[in-house]
């Protein structure tokens, strides 16, 4: 009889003894017992940076420090059959420019310079005769051009001006889209633009951008209480799309 | 032939209860040994790998501090810099201007030089016939003081003709004085 007994005993402590040895790792793995520590990794940095937001003020990053507006602006000097006078145009691509048809009136010779201070050597000049536009060529490429704008500005819209009022530096200003509004002067054909963006003399040709810095107009007066008054940019895409509008410019 | 039944005398049971008490405690005690070991060997081991990262840690912040050093010496040029390309630009700009301004007067002067010019000219021609006209009158007078040599005629159109051309020279005279009065 007690041989009988002692074979299930010795089974019972072989079982015990395996589920020590198996079920350490196991009551381990369940929480019970600390697991083993994972070996140091030899190097713990990230193969690639994460996500890196530009430093303050790198949004202004360009090849010499002026914005795009200011390198696309040009002064232009008209040296008249009888007299000098100043305004400002802007590029539309390598070698045109887009001003008034004032600022290029009777004029003798056409000289234009850009941001900082390079002269460009101009070709043909030609004019609008439904509205205050002048197209002028130039041989020298220019250093930036702005895209044109999609439509229209509404009332309330942003608008920036870049341009040389009276002759001087280079100018920024800026104010806000009033509406649209007969030609005083009636030098365009249809309704112009009203913004209360400061401009004067000398400002007529500047490009008048949004705030993606695109073109929604051309500056070509001032009226009596200090607001602006723009070509609008479906005037100007009319014209730049029509052949006849633009004519070769008159000299002396 | 049948066999006498084996009989065997009822002795004392075995007593249970104290033997298997012991293997359970041993086995307890077994268990609890290796238990310990096992924590034994997982705290060397969580030992070692903490002073690892520990070495790591010491490692990682000393090149932290160095590189904090570096982006703040990079920082004070980077600030150094867009202030020395804010002043050249404006300098840039300002000279652009400077030069757009010499550029105006040039022209302003040559145009004035210019219309001195044309002024130069006009009083020379106005002056010539000033004194294409005194001269002419002069001979006039001349003719006049020896009036009997020549032909009433001829001296009646001599006269309208230095006269024509002293009325001319002060016509002239005249839109040149116009001209220069400021």
């Amino acid at each position: 009889m007690r041989t009988v007994g002692r074979a299930p005993a010795r089974a019972g402590r072989a079982l015990l003894a395996a589920l020590l040895v198996a079920g350490l790792p196991a009551l381990s793995g369940c929480g019970v017992l600390p697991p083993m520590p994972e070996p140091v990794p030899t190097d713990i940095v990230p193969s690639a940076p994460v996500a890196l937001s530009p430093a303050a003020g790198g949004d202004a990053l360009s090849p010499d420090g002026f914005d795009a507006v200011e390198r696309m602006a040009v002064r232009i000097r008209n040296v008249g059959c009888e007299e000098l006078s100043t305004g400002s145009g802007f590029a539309i691509d390598d070698h045109t420019l887009i001003t008034n048809k004032h600022v290029v009136a009777d004029s003798r010779g056409l000289e234009v310079s850009t941001y900082d201070g390079h002269d460009i050597t101009v070709g043909a000049t030609s004019t609008a005769g439904l509205a205050d536009l002048a197209v002028v060529r130039t041989t020298d490429p220019l250093p930036s051009f702005p895209e044109l704008a999609e439509a229209d500005p509404e009332p309330g819209d942003p608008v920036t001006v870049v341009g040389y009022p009276a002759g001087g530096e280079l100018t920024v200003t800026r104010g806000e889209v009033m509406g649209s509004t007969r030609d005083p002067l009636n030098a365009n054909l249809g309704e112009v633009l009203l913004t209360d963006a400061p401009v004067e003399p000398g400002s007529s040709g500047s490009a008048a951008l949004d705030d993606k810095g695109r073109v929604i107009g051309v500056v070509y007066a001032k009226t009596a209480d200090d607001n602006s008054l723009l070509v609008p940019l479906s005037t100007l895409q009319d014209m730049l799309a029509d052949d006849t509008a633009f004519t070769p410019a008159k000299g002396c | 032939m049948t066999e006498a039944p084996v009989v065997t005398a009822p002795g004392p049971a075995p007593a249970p209860g104290p033997r298997r008490g012991s293997r359970w405690l041993a086995v307890l005690l077994v268990a609890t040994i290796a238990v310990g070991a096992y924590l034994w060997v997982t705290t060397v081991r969580w030992q070692h790998n903490a002073a690892q990262w520990e070495d790591k840690a010491h490692e990682y912040a000393q090149e932290v501090a160095s590189l904090r050093m570096q982006l703040d010496a990079a920082g004070s040029e980077l600030q150094a810099a867009r202030d020395q390309l804010s002043t050249a630009t404006a300098r840039i700009t300002d000279l652009a201007n400077e030069k757009a301004q010499l550029g105006d007067e040039n022209v302003a002067s040559q145009q004035y030089l210019d219309y001195q010019t044309q002024v130069s000219a006009a009083a020379g021609t106005v002056a010539s016939a000033l004194g294409q006209c005194v001269s002419g009158q002069e001979q006039l007078v001349g003719y006049l003081k020896e009036a009997d040599q020549y032909q009433a005629e001829d001296l009646r159109r001599y006269e309208r003709e230095v006269n024509a051309l002293c009325d001319e020279a002060e016509r002239a005279n005249q839109a040149l004085q116009q001209e220069l009065r400021p």
